[in-house]
This record gives C-alpha cells, sequence and structure tokens, in this order.
C-alpha cells in the first residue's frame, strides 16, 4: 500500500477514465429502462482477475462520488478476502469517500452473492457481481438464438429444466443463482444470491443493478418492479428451510437469531452450528439483546 | 486560458449521472439539477454528461448550439438511427426514431425533449409501469400533443421502444419505454 500512496495521484478517480465511464453509465440507463435485460458493454481490464468482481467495481466506480458511503460485503460478510480487497481498492482510487460496515448507514452496497437482511431504502444503490449472467447458458448454447428467446420472452425449455427437476428429484434442485422473471418479460440470473434473497428483488425500494465483467454485461432490476421466481402453480418457489429434525427453527450460534440466513459452520468434531450469513446483522441483533456472551468482532 | 464551464467536469458530470439513474428507476420522479447546470440548460448538462465519440446524435429541431459539437464529440446522425435523440417538445415529432431489435433493443433510441416545464402545467399524466410505486401524476407545460401518441405507437411492442427524457431549464423526468401514460387532465 505504502509503495502505491505516490502514484495514487496518476490515477483519474475511481480508476477508470471518463470515456469507460461514460460507457458504463449509458448502459447502465438502457439497463433500467428495460427492466431484466442484459446490456452489452466493453467491460475494461481492471488490475485484478475476471471473476473477482470486476463487472460489479466498474459499476460501482462508475456511479460513485466523493460523497459516498459504501459498503462491500462478500457472503454477507464484510471481512472476506474479496470484500477486503475491493475495499481496499475503492479506497485508494476514490479520495474522499467512505466506507462503512453498517448497513443503514451505506448509500452504495457491492454485493457478491447476498442481499443484506436489513431491507435497502429508495436512497440506497446495491450492485451485484455476477458470474454468469444468462439463465439460458444452461439450455441454449448459442448466445445469438439465447438473445432471440430473451427477446420473445421463449423460456419454455428453461421451464423444462425445472420440471424435468421434479420428475427426478421432487423438487426444483437450484439452490442459487434462481431464474427470477423480471416485470413479466425477462428472466435473469440474479447472481448467485440464496433463494432466500430472491423475494428481496420483488417490489424493492432500492435499485439494483447487476454487473457482470467477465461476461461484459449489466442488467438491472428497477424499484418497485415485480420480481417473480420461476415456478410452477402446483410446484410454488420455497426459500431455504432451516428447521432441525424436530422441525424447529434453527438458531445463529452467535446472535439467536432465527429469521435470517444462516451459514453451516462444522467444527472438527464433527459438531454442526449455524450462524448468521450477514455478519452486520448479527453485530446488530447482539447489540440490540445485550448479551455480551459472544465476542463482538 | 479558457474556464471550462462546470457541465464538462467529471465530478459535475458524476453527480448529473447519479440524478439520470434516479430519474429512469423511478419515472415520474423530477429530479432537480440546479446544482450542476451552472446556467446551461438541463438538456445540455445532461448531453455533457452522456455524449463521447462513440454516440451518434441527432438534432432535428436545431437545439445544439454549433461550438457544442465538438466539445461534445458526438457524431451527428439521422433521427432515423442515431442513439440519441434531441428534441423541442413545442415541435412535434416528424420522425421515426430507431426502437431497436428483439435482440438488441438497447438500440431503441433514447429522446431528450426541452419543455417549458417539468412538474407544472394543465397536461397531466397519470403514470404506473416498473419505478412507479402505485401511481404517480406528472405535470407538464410545452409537450407537443402528438409526442403522446406517437411514443405509444413506438413502445407498443416491448422489448421495443424509445427512453425518453423531458427537461426544463432545471428539472428532469424520465419515460421509460415501460411506463404506462394515462392522459388524466384537461389537454393542453
Amino acid at each position: 500500500m505504502n509503495a502505491m500512496t505516490h502514484t495514487t495521484n496518476a490515477y483519474n478517480f475511481g480508476f477508470l477514465d471518463e470515456y469507460a465511464k461514460k460507457e458504463v453509465r449509458r448502459a447502465v440507463l438502457k439497463a433500467i429502462a428495460i427492466p431484466g435485460y442484459q446490456v452489452p458493454y466493453a467491460s475494461r481490464e481492471m488490475p485484478m482477475g475476471r471473476g473477482f468482481g470486476t463487472g460489479g467495481l466498474q459499476l460501482t466506480l462508475s456511479l460513485i462520488g466523493p460523497n459516498e458511503v459504501v459498503k462491500v460485503i462478500d457472503q454477507g460478510s464484510d471481512d472476506s478476502v474479496n470484500a477486503v480487497n475491493l475495499r481496499q481498492f475503492i479506497e485508494m482510487t476514490c479520495p474522499g469517500v467512505s466506507t462503512t460496515t453498517k448497513t443503514a448507514e451505506c448509500t452504495l452496497v457491492q454485493s457478491r452473492h447476498r442481499i443484506p437482511e436489513l431491507a435497502l431504502t429508495a436512497s440506497q444503490i446495491i450492485v451485484l457481481q455476477v458470474p454468469y449472467p444468462d439463465p439460458l447458458v444452461v439450455v441454449e448454447p448459442s448466445e445469438d438464438k439465447r438473445k432471440t428467446m430473451h427477446g420473445e420472452a421463449d423460456y419454455s425449455r428453461l421451464l423444462v429444466k425445472l420440471y424435468e427437476d421434479i420428475v427426478k428429484f421432487d423438487e426444483i434442485t437450484i439452490s442459487h443463482r434462481y431464474p427470477t422473471r423480471i416485470n413479466g418479460h425477462y428472466v435473469i440470473d440474479p447472481s448467485p444470491i440464496p433463494r432466500w434473497d430472491v423475494p428481496k428483488l420483488n417490489d424493492s425500494a432500492a435499485l439494483v443493478l447487476f454487473g457482470a465483467g467477465r461476461e461484459k454485461k449489466i442488467y438491472a432490476v428497477p424499484p418497485h418492479t415485480r420480481a417473480e421466481p420461476l415456478a410452477f402453480s402446483d410446484v410454488p418457489f420455497r426459500v431455504e428451510d432451516f428447521r432441525d429434525a424436530a422441525g424447529r427453527r434453527r438458531a445463529c450460534a452467535r446472535c439467536g437469531c432465527t429469521d435470517s440466513f444462516l451459514d453451516e459452520f462444522v467444527a472438527d468434531s464433527g459438531s454442526k452450528t449455524w450462524q448468521c450469513s450477514d455478519s452486520d446483522w448479527c453485530d446488530e441483533q447482539l447489540l440490540r439483546t445485550e448479551h455480551p456472551q459472544g465476542e463482538l468482532a | 486560458m479558457m474556464k471550462a464551464e462546470s457541465i464538462w467536469q467529471a465530478d459535475v458530470q458524476q453527480r448529473v449521472f447519479r440524478e439520470l439513474v434516479e430519474a429512469f428507476s423511478r419515472p415520474g420522479d423530477i429530479r432537480d439539477l440546479s446544482a450542476c447546470v451552472d446556467g446551461a440548460s438541463a438538456q445540455r448538462t445532461v448531453l455533457a454528461t452522456l455524449m463521447d465519440g462513440e454516440m451518434t446524435l441527432a438534432d432535428p429541431h436545431g437545439q445544439i448550439a454549433e461550438a457544442d459539437w465538438p466539445l461534445l464529440q458526438a457524431k451527428p446522425g439521422a433521427t432515423e438511427s442515431a442513439r440519441y435523440v434531441v428534441a423541442n417538445g413545442h415541435r412535434a415529432p416528424d420522425f421515426q426514431p430507431p426502437l431497436g431489435s428483439l435482440e438488441s433493443p438497447e438500440f431503441g433510441s433514447t429522446i431528450l425533449i426541452e419543455v417549458d416545464s417539468v412538474g407544472h402545467g394543465a397536461l397531466s399524466l397519470d403514470l404506473a409501469g416498473p419505478g412507479v410505486d402505485g401511481r404517480r401524476a406528472l405535470r407538464l407545460t410545452g409537450l407537443h400533443p402528438d409526442w403522446l401518441t406517437r411514443r405509444a405507437d413506438w413502445v407498443g411492442g416491448f422489448p421495443l421502444g424509445v427512453d425518453l427524457l423531458l427537461s426544463d431549464a432545471t428539472r428532469i423526468v424520465a419515460l421509460a419505454r415501460t411506463t404506462r401514460i394515462r392522459i388524466s387532465g384537461e389537454a393542453f
């Protein structure tokens, strides 16, 4: 880091040059105007590997201003490697911005694989990092054909795939990246968020932006827009079930919360414990209950 | 050295872009650019934010000053093919903008229309659709009635369509191709 400081001024605010930002910005506006449509854009080389959140990062850097309060999360945690690295990069290239781990305080969230438990507001924007933007890729290898299928809202082959799941396993086996229909037309890959987070896309107060850097696509779910996970009338969409063998809802081992998305941890002894995936949510629950038994991170 | 107008500066353009994001995310929601325009019109401010040498821009009504073209860098294009069109709301739309294709609906143009007032006036629109929580009312002055009938034709076949950004001196409001519009007040 120290070696970098004397050269930071050589970079434009937000690392990207203004032409790159303008291109991303025009794509963002079209993505919002055509909900769920994957707008192609010229994804720039970033000083990190494709697949490390470069799509989300380019969105963040094109949106960000000096008064921004940014939160970066990876699998719900502010402290995992991907989140820490991206946050440091944003701090280094965007002088003046502040960063936070608190969902309630931020104006912009960049996230990998989770939408925060705390409902986002109209004054916030969430940017999701997307590895595979096209839900049709599992049934159609040709992008040209997929674009036509999307345009015609022809998702029959995707529904057949879901039906085959039901025939074989009695339920739809997609655990994350659940195909979701936006405003009754385009079906999107909502990025690898768990099923738990999919209902948050529907009628959201906040704008949701998706950036796929390697696949060079940007798409959006505008606020107050219908987002319906694909399902059948007799096999409804279900979120993850955290009940134990006795049918009781498992609680977070740290804060005791019984209505959040839980991660499973296996101890050396082989015993399993469950904890909130959203670390800020977990901290807030701990503070609220004022039980000092857990170690505050 | 000539002092550049602030609308050409990167930090101002970032703020204008965020207002555009809000406007398109919430059709009918009026955004105020007073802090950014620096004496320019809102339409000109938005152009400065979005244009560069990659873009084609049509100006059928002569909205853009000759001296601005080199600064915008956009390639002048025909209204039938340009990605962006600037227009004067007083004049009837006498052109056919590109609507995009089924495979690439983003080629449907963005039309920037300058009107007398965004937020006040006899023309009252009732809006619904993505970005609108329930319904939202929008009042306008200085929009030729043909715009709304032509737009209804242009956006009839989603995902094809055009996206409109209306502006007065300092305010902007967006009508995306998904926005459903009903004329509710006495028109004009």
